[in-house]
């Protein structure tokens, strides 16, 4: 790192923090005093009461180094909506290339296979049903979306997150306007506002995932009333939360 | 059963956490179990009507055995992105990184570079605070930005092993039941929180709105979010 940086660096950061004095440890040479560093107060290029900058450096000890953060960083991890490249991504290979991969690239990057994935979900029960798995497709889910538009939504992963709206990451049971329709988006529904420790993001996901239109199309039903469930559950993992969470900053429970 | 059931339960599980321990929160082979890996990330107003937003990262899990936990590690850079214009770009970025024992946080500025590289944006200190052990340690800027770094609760809650065996198609009648979360009683007929009694090591900042500046980012239904992601940046 230059010196250049390396002072701008440690200016900026005396700047920011309320300190009476800084230390360098460089090799640099204190010039002249200047009219500033006798007068009381920190000012000039002073990173102290009247020491650091072109005064004398500060005593050592009264105050932190800015430490090093230079270099180039890479992202290797990402991470937007939960779940997304776990249920997704049909392969490690895939998986890899996600968490390396830019927003604005991953729809032509992922759509196609997210949703030739989530197809293949709905064959393996297919044919666990001994059905056709050309009959057993996705179907528009309870948000109108089907199954390109869902999967190039996803594929673009963030979380959003509304600055002037309560959070809601979805609630299917919500009909705000009692118009008969649940979460459908016409317009007066809050939701996919961000996320919360609370949220069952599993659920959610499962539903726009494979409960159809009503948002229980695989939960489980006994379609032919011989008391015993023709249907696989897939729209509930069936836990809830489990960990400490707190109404007050910052917000997640000590650890176990 | 329930012995010929019990131990095909335990061979379809020993099969599926062979080739699926791939999960999101420990979702890719090249960052699983690393100091890097992401484990979740949450943004949410903390209370209705609140002027500010929280970003909560978490790092690492030792949601499965083996799993690194515990510390944060100085040559991997936390940056929280936010797009404000919809195109999918940051434009503001967040970004945390460790020194001994402090987590400092930068930000939210625009980037020196969009994409997978950058560097850390010295210029623009928002403030640090002492990495937590068990009682939280929190810091409050003059700006009125609350920040925290330390380990917390795992509170992401999935029956992640049944998901396993829903997707290796193993499991016909999908995920199971939800039981009551205070029994003991581990007969394998209800759902389980893979999740419960994990931690993991968390970043968490409540930062006013007006920091962040207006969006005109919409969601599908056509409201103003923010679009936010989280990722890690190793050290080249």
């Amino acid at each position: 790192m230059k010196l250049e940086n390396i002072k701008y660096v440690f200016l900026s950061f005396c700047a920011m923090t309320v300190l009476a004095s800084c230390n360098n440890d460089d090799d640099f040479t204190p010039p002249m005093a200047m009219a500033t560093c006798n007068d009381g107060m920190m000012n000039g290029d002073e990173t102290g009461v009247d020491c650091g900058g072109s005064c004398t450096p500060c005593e050592d000890g009264m105050a932190p180094m800015m430490p090093d953060f230079s270099g180039t960083y890479t992202q290797i991890d990402f991470m937007g909506r939960p779940g997304i490249n776990t249920v997704l991504s049909a392969d490690d290979e895939t998986k890899n290339a996600h968490n390396r991969a830019i927003p604005s690239e991953m729809g032509a990057m992922f759509q196609a296979g997210f949703q030739a994935r989530l197809e293949a979900y709905h064959d393996v029960y297919a044919n666990l049903l001994g059905a056709n798995p050309d009959d057993v497709n996705y179907e528009p889910n309870i948000l109108g979306l089907d199954a390109a538009t869902l999967t190039g939504y996803l594929a673009a992963d963030v979380l959003e997150v509304a600055p002037d709206l309560p959070t809601t990451y979805f609630n299917p049971g919500t009909d705000n306007d009692m118009d008969g329709r649940i979460l459908v988006p016409d317009g007066d529904e809050v939701a996919l506002t961000g996320r919360t420790p609370q949220d069952d993001v599993i659920d959610i996901s499962l539903i726009l995932l494979f409960g159809g239109m009503e948002g229980d199309r695989f939960s489980g039903q006994d379609t032919d009333m011989d008391g015993t469930p023709d249907l696989p559950r897939l729209t509930s993992d069936g836990v809830g939360l489990t960990a400490d969470v707190s109404t007050t900053f910052p917000y997640l429970g000590a650890p176990e | 059963m329930k012995k010929t059931k019990l131990l095909m339960g335990l061979g379809a599980l020993a099969f599926v956490s062979a080739i699926l321990v791939a999960a999101d929160h420990i979702d890719a082979p090249d960052s699983m179990g690393t100091t890097a890996d992401i484990a979740d990330f949450y943004a949410f107003e903390p209370s209705e009507g609140s002027d500010n937003t929280v970003f909560a990262v978490d790092l690492q899990s030792n949601v499965l055995p083996d799993l690194a936990y515990g510390t944060f590690d100085e040559n991997v850079l936390t940056e929280i992105n936010i797009d404000t214009n919809g195109d999918l770009v940051e434009d503001l970025v967040i970004q945390a990184i460790p020194r001994d024992g402090k987590m400092y946080f930068f930000g939210p500025v625009a980037p020196a570079a969009t994409g997978i590289s950058g560097q850390v944006m010295v210029d623009s200190p928002l403030g640090s605070v002492d990495i937590s052990s068990h009682v939280a340690i929190v810091e409050t800027t003059p700006d009125g930005v609350s920040l925290f770094a330390g380990p917390r609760q795992d509170a992401f809650f999935f029956d992640f092993f049944q998901f396993n065996a829903v997707i290796g198609g193993m499991a016909p009648g999908g995920f199971k039941p939800a039981g009551d979360p205070n029994s003991t009683d581990d007969d394998d007929t209800t759902a389980v929180d893979t999740f419960d009694g994990a931690n993991t090591m968390s970043i968490v900042i409540e930062i006013p709105n007006t920091m962040l500046g207006e969006t005109t980012a919409t969601n599908a239904l056509g409201l103003n979010v923010y679009k936010t992601w989280v990722t890690t940046n190793a050290k080249q």
